[in-house]
């Protein structure tokens, strides 16, 4: 059957399909979906709950329960309240300058011009390259001898004799640094699309009535553009909140424990501690912060699917 | 948006210098990367750092790769003999980064068209509980996985993480995927209602074939996820396969790392990627909305 036909034909007859006829059932779609999640995402969840009530007890290499003991020892734990912080700093921070930096780079990209498609096609490549071996390309670029970082940040002299990853002030932003690096282009792609996505009048006719430049962008672009800047910023931040592969590659969690995130933090009881329980039981946390702030983000942001 | 207004030529060559500036300033860190893969190794430690005046070698990507690139160097390829030789981690990730691709797009796609197309009661809800998944840091979903796998005997095994990288892929598929449905007018659905094609037919035959280039963008998007993941790799495999992400610390010996080498595989394993997101760019420029934009 060919489409352009039947659109025609049904226009002109004037035949609107009844309501009912449109919501048929969406369950038999869904159901592959919702099969894959709830055998590994709600499984794992329930999983973590149990696991956060019992303990591995390298005496008898067994569980054993603990009730709410791991709880109880989270809420006391400083290191967990400082790799929150952490957490929370290094995901404001990240978000905050991705988004600037994105939206900046998207406007200046978004030109039909010669040469900007090369442009937005290799601003692409940091995209592809893993996170891990990210990692290592800026601990080589800030690495404290031969580092090209650290080389200029020095003949400028703004470095000192310290090196960017070894001193405790200095490392979260050198972690950051890889971040920034790798997911801004993201965020410029994400802003690209929206702005390719707007319609063209309003902008036409706000330019006959003689508005500024900051005027457009102020007045029609970043309303336009606000829905599109809400989901980058869920969708980047659930992922900078999880942030471990550059963190794990760069610093592992020092120098001290000035670049420790929640998921290393994590990752660390559980692997390097052989805390299961209470492993499981910071990532039920980091799970119900990020829930918690999400919710509200889209409840404030009126984002609806 | 753009050619909104006819702009001065003084304007459009300070907007393209600007343009080339900002992407050469995020470009840097690949040159050097790639310079780091094709210079003599005792170069990289030249101070101050050599960034356009290096000495060319091919030896640390015929280690890496067991590729000869002609006479520049005089050793051999080892083929399958250095203790750096990645290309079968090269075949390991392409495997587990098209299958896992395959099924996170198969099952993203059945799942966007019904919420681009049937509205139903806490749908909302509903999306938001497939996003949420997403939420759990990576390693509360390894440790879980890696207690089921070892009772089925998946650990270690491809299917194994062709799962847990397709599961980890569908979030972000299905709301990109959204997007592009949204974008297919729905009276196309409604006619084709009218003359008596099944929703199923429909899908098949008028809507996925028209979404073909949003599902293409949002499968290389699913690829690089995939490509470049690095823990559950790390947890649910010990010794049968390992991905390029998580070789990359087979690099980093006692007696030092070896940059070369590593930058090498890094740069080898950029260009499958690269290839691919080249391929659907303007696609992905049109979809990435990520289903913001309708309700």
């Amino acid at each position: 059957m060919t489409r352009g036909n039947d659109d025609a034909s049904l226009r002109t007859q004037a035949i609107r399909a009844p309501r009912a006829m449109l919501s048929d059932h969406a369950l038999p779609w869904l159901l592959p979906l919702i099969a894959m999640l709830v055998v590994f995402a709600v499984f794992p969840f329930f999983y973590n709950i149990w696991l956060s009530m019992h303990e591995f007890v390298p005496k008898r290499r067994a569980l054993e329960w603990v009730g709410g003991a791991n709880w109880v020892k989270l809420f006391a734990d400083g290191r967990l309240w400082g790799a929150l912080g952490t957490t929370l700093l290094y995901t404001a921070i990240c978000l905050v300058i991705q988004l600037v930096l994105g939206l900046g780079i998207a406007l200046l990209l978004d030109s039909d011009d010669p040469g900007f498609g090369f442009l937005r096609g290799v601003l692409t490549l940091t995209l592809v390259i893993p996170p891990a071996i990210t990692g290592m390309m800026f601990l080589l670029l800030e690495d404290a001898q031969f580092g090209v970082f650290t080389y200029a940040l020095k003949s400028i002299g703004l470095l000192g004799g310290q090196s960017i990853l070894g001193n405790p002030a200095t490392a979260l932003a050198g972690v950051m640094l890889a971040d920034i690096w790798q997911w801004t282009p993201f965020m410029v792609l994400i802003f690209l699309a929206g702005l390719r996505a707007m319609p063209t009048e309003p902008f036409e006719s706000a330019v006959i009535d003689g508005a500024s430049a900051w005027q457009i962008f102020r007045r029609l672009t970043l309303p336009m553009l606000s829905k599109v800047i809400a989901i980058a910023v869920l969708i980047r931040g659930i992922d900078l909140f999880r942030t471990f592969d550059y963190v794990y590659v760069m610093t592992s969690g020092g120098p001290g424990t000035s670049t420790y995130t929640l998921s290393l933090y994590a990752w660390q009881q559980t692997f390097s501690f052989i805390n299961w329980g209470y492993g499981a039981t910071i990532s039920l946390f980091s799970l119900f912060v990020i829930l918690i702030v999400a919710n509200v983000f889209v409840y404030l942001t009126k984002l609806r699917w | 948006m753009q050619n909104q207004t006819i702009h001065s030529n003084g304007y459009r060559v300070l907007r393209a210098l600007a343009a080339w500036l900002v992407v050469a300033i995020f470009a840097f860190p690949i040159w050097y990367w790639f310079t780091i893969a094709f210079r003599v190794e005792r170069e990289i430690f030249e101070l101050p750092p050599l960034i356009f005046d290096f000495t060319f070698s091919g030896k640390s990507f015929e280690e890496v790769f067991g590729i000869s690139l002609g006479g520049t160097s005089s050793s051999r390829p080892l083929a399958g003999g250095g203790n750096f030789y990645m290309l079968p981690r090269l075949w390991d990730s392409i495997i587990i980064a098209v299958f896992s691709t395959a099924l996170a797009v198969t099952i993203a796609t059945f799942a966007a068209y019904a919420l681009s197309r049937m509205r139903f009661d806490g749908q909302h809800h509903f999306v938001f509980w497939v996003l949420s998944t997403r939420m759990m840091p990576p390693v509360a979903v390894a440790i879980p996985m890696f207690f089921i796998y070892k009772q089925f005997g998946l650990l270690d095994t491809y299917s194994g993480v062709i799962i847990v990288h397709a599961l980890m892929n569908l979030p972000l598929a299905v709301l990109l995927l959204k997007s592009f449905f949204d974008d297919i007018p729905v009276e196309i659905d409604e006619a084709a209602l009218i003359d008596g094609a099944s929703r199923w037919l429909i899908f098949r035959r008028i809507v996925a074939p028209m979404a073909i280039g949003g599902v293409a963008a949002t499968a290389v998007l699913c690829f690089i996820f995939s490509w470049t993941e690095f823990l559950f790799v790390l947890t649910l495999t010990q010794t049968g396969l390992k991905t390029v992400p998580v070789v990359s610390s087979t690099f980093v010996t006692s007696t030092g790392t070896a940059w070369g080498k590593m930058a090498a595989l890094g740069v080898g394993a950029m260009v499958p990627a690269f290839i691919f997101i080249l391929l659907v760019q303007k696609n992905l420029v049109r979809g990435l909305t990520l289903g913001s934009l309708k309700q």
